[in-house]
């Protein structure tokens, strides 16, 4: 099959529960092919249902998915040929070892013998546990679990990836490592990922395109970048090394935006076109020869987004939503 | 089904069948347990009550060949059950989803375990026989007579677990462990165990004659005394309960599925 067919096509998806709410209330989405598509929602949303449903492991009650041009109701067996999925809970076995774990999975997706050992040994390398390898997975840390269960996903080479909620619990250093290789999937082989996160940076990091859902509905969608400029353009802000320098500042940064209240010692600008404007600015301020004890470009964050359309805070938004990027001289641009 | 397909299925199920045999071997608690029943009521019956033998009417050749009998079918059946348990936790650990979502033919997971439980039945079998020959048994039937009472021994326990994956399958949780072993037990212990059916009276008379395992038991009592009687009786009830507790099982697997 084509990589065209690659993607995911919800329409008017519905799934409601026996003497419950809808959990996902008709929702609409299209996932092109090897794109990144981060599903980012609050707790209870309707992410995992969602994902349930693509993944054929809950039938919808409403509505139609296709995943990789497959209907998920009508032809089950044949999207789990082509899709894989690590859910929330990684599902794994304490008393099997990595390689036991491949051994199975391997055997549950019919890998023909000769494939199966080489194929297992090749994914616990990339996933950097070789070393771990035959050690009981009981004794894992949770950032292990998670790499194993991302290497148990693509066992048999799926054309779709579906990862729910992958990095929560995870340590700054497995949650990089883990998007290093999402990345590398979707960029390297065509993988169409469909990423479930309630953390606002990995959305952001992460996704050519996000969609908000809250309380079962898709409050918006689009490229992160494309949802916040609709909230607002970034500022900038900055503090001049030399107090004597701030009308001289000032100056300089209106020519790149309007004034805006800021932080104490600090001037403020929106600026008028975008982040593309932040080398101007630095320029401008050498050229100036006035030395700065701090530049910070503040962005609307995704979290913005989700008030702006929901008219509420994401859960757990703040805790992710800011990364700072040294300046050479020890100073941060925080982005 | 292509023989991709086909092979795809068959090593699924041996997937599972593996995974289900590693933790025995890995985890005595889960193993034990199911031998331990059937070699306690052996000891108990066969020893203990062996003087039952010499009640007028009591036929039988050897009271531990008849005892064997019923602890062959009650191990066997007790192995399908314990299968039941193994399902329910791995549908609570997670393992039963992963297996749900790796499966393309997801009744490969239901044989699996059933191929599972077959081999885990052997290592049964090799015991409890072996412990019945050492406290006495004689055995008279021929090499095909005693391949049948093990075959019946087998289709007791595909039946008993396709029963218990039902259940299991329905509840996804090890709570549901009781109403999987509860019936089995009672309808095991409502059979003649003790003394050949000719010789209970009352309330139990009636209910072991209409008790589908009184006629495995009398199909494998006479397999095992060489004179082998109402075998079309005990393979019939025995295929009708497999085919029966199959239909139970696979709704309980469509449950499972709608339930996500």
């Amino acid at each position: 099959m084509s990589q065209e067919s690659n993607g995911i096509e919800v329409k008017g998806l519905v799934r409601e529960f026996k003497n419950g709410p809808r959990a996902v209330d008709g929702i609409d989405l299209t996932v092109e092919p090897g794109e990144i598509y981060g599903f980012l929602g609050p707790n209870g949303a309707g992410k995992s249902t969602t994902v349930h449903m693509l993944t054929t492991l809950l039938p919808p009650t409403a509505g139609s998915a296709k995943v990789a041009g497959l209907d998920v109701a009508t032809e089950g067996s044949k999207v789990r040929k082509v899709i894989g999925a690590a859910l929330q809970e990684a599902a794994l076995d304490p008393h099997l070892t990595a390689r036991e774990h491949m051994k199975l999975q391997t055997s549950l997706h019919g890998l023909p013998k000769e494939e199966r050992l080489k194929r297992g040994d090749e994914l616990i390398e990339r996933v950097g546990l070789s070393e771990a390898a035959d050690r009981r997975v009981g004794g894992y840390s949770g950032g292990m679990k998670r790499r194993l269960d991302l290497a148990l996903a693509l066992v048999h080479r799926p054309r779709v990836l579906f990862l729910d909620e992958p990095t929560t619990g995870l340590d700054p250093q497995s949650r990089a490592s883990l998007w290093t290789e999402v990345t590398r999937l979707s960029a390297e082989d065509g993988v169409t990922v469909f990423l479930t996160t309630q953390y606002l940076e990995e959305a952001d990091q992460l996704a050519n395109r996000v969609g908000i859902i809250d309380a079962g509905r898709i409050a918006a969608e689009g490229t992160p970048a494309a949802l916040k400029s609709e909230i607002g353009r970034p500022s900038v802000e900055v503090v001049p090394r030399d107090p004597a320098n701030r009308a001289r500042s000032q100056e300089i940064l209106d020519q790149f935006g309007t004034a805006v209240p800021a932080a104490r010692d600090a001037l403020g600008i929106r600026l008028n076109e975008g982040i593309d404007e932040l080398v101007g600015i630095v320029r401008a301020f050498d050229s100036a020869n006035i030395e700065l004890a701090s530049l910070v470009l503040n962005e609307p964050t995704l979290d913005d987004v989700f008030l702006a359309k929901t008219g509420r805070h994401l859960e757990g938004a703040g805790e992710a939503d800011s990364a700072e990027m040294p300046l050479p001289d020890g100073e941060t641009v925080n982005a | 089904m292509s023989s991709a397909a086909r092979r795809a299925y068959f090593s699924s199920a041996w997937a599972v069948a593996w995974r289900y045999l590693h933790n025995l071997y890995t985890k005595p608690a889960v193993f034990v347990p199911g031998l331990i029943f059937p070699l306690f009521f052996l000891a108990a019956f066969a020893g203990g009550l062996s003087s039952v033998s010499d009640v007028p009417g009591f036929d039988y050749y050897d009271f531990t060949a008849f005892q064997f009998c019923f602890v062959l079918i009650q191990a066997s059946a007790l192995a399908g059950v314990f299968v039941g348990f193994s399902i329910a936790g791995d549908f609570e650990q997670g393992m039963g989803r992963r297996m749900m979502l790796a499966t393309s033919n997801r009744s490969a997971i239901v044989l699996g375990y059933a191929l599972g439980a077959a081999l885990r039945l052997i290592v049964v079998w090799v015991i409890i026989t072996g412990v019945s020959l050492l406290a006495g048994m004689t055995v008279r039937g021929s090499g095909l007579d005693i391949a049948g009472m093990y075959m019946l021994g087998l289709l007791a326990n595909v039946a008993a677990l396709f029963f218990s994956a039902g259940i299991a399958l329905r509840f996804r949780s090890l709570q549901a462990g009781p109403l999987m072993q509860m019936p089995v037990f009672i309808i095991l212990f409502l059979a003649p165990v003790y003394v050949p059916q000719e010789l209970l009276t009352g309330w139990i008379e009636p209910v072991a004659k209409v008790n589908p395992v009184t006629a495995l038991l009398d199909g494998a009592r006479s397999l095992l005394a060489g004179e082998p009687t109402g075998l079309l009786l005990a393979y019939g009830v025995a295929f009708s309960l497999i085919a029966v507790m199959a239909v139970w099982a696979m709704r309980g697997l469509r449950k499972a599925e709608v339930a996500g």
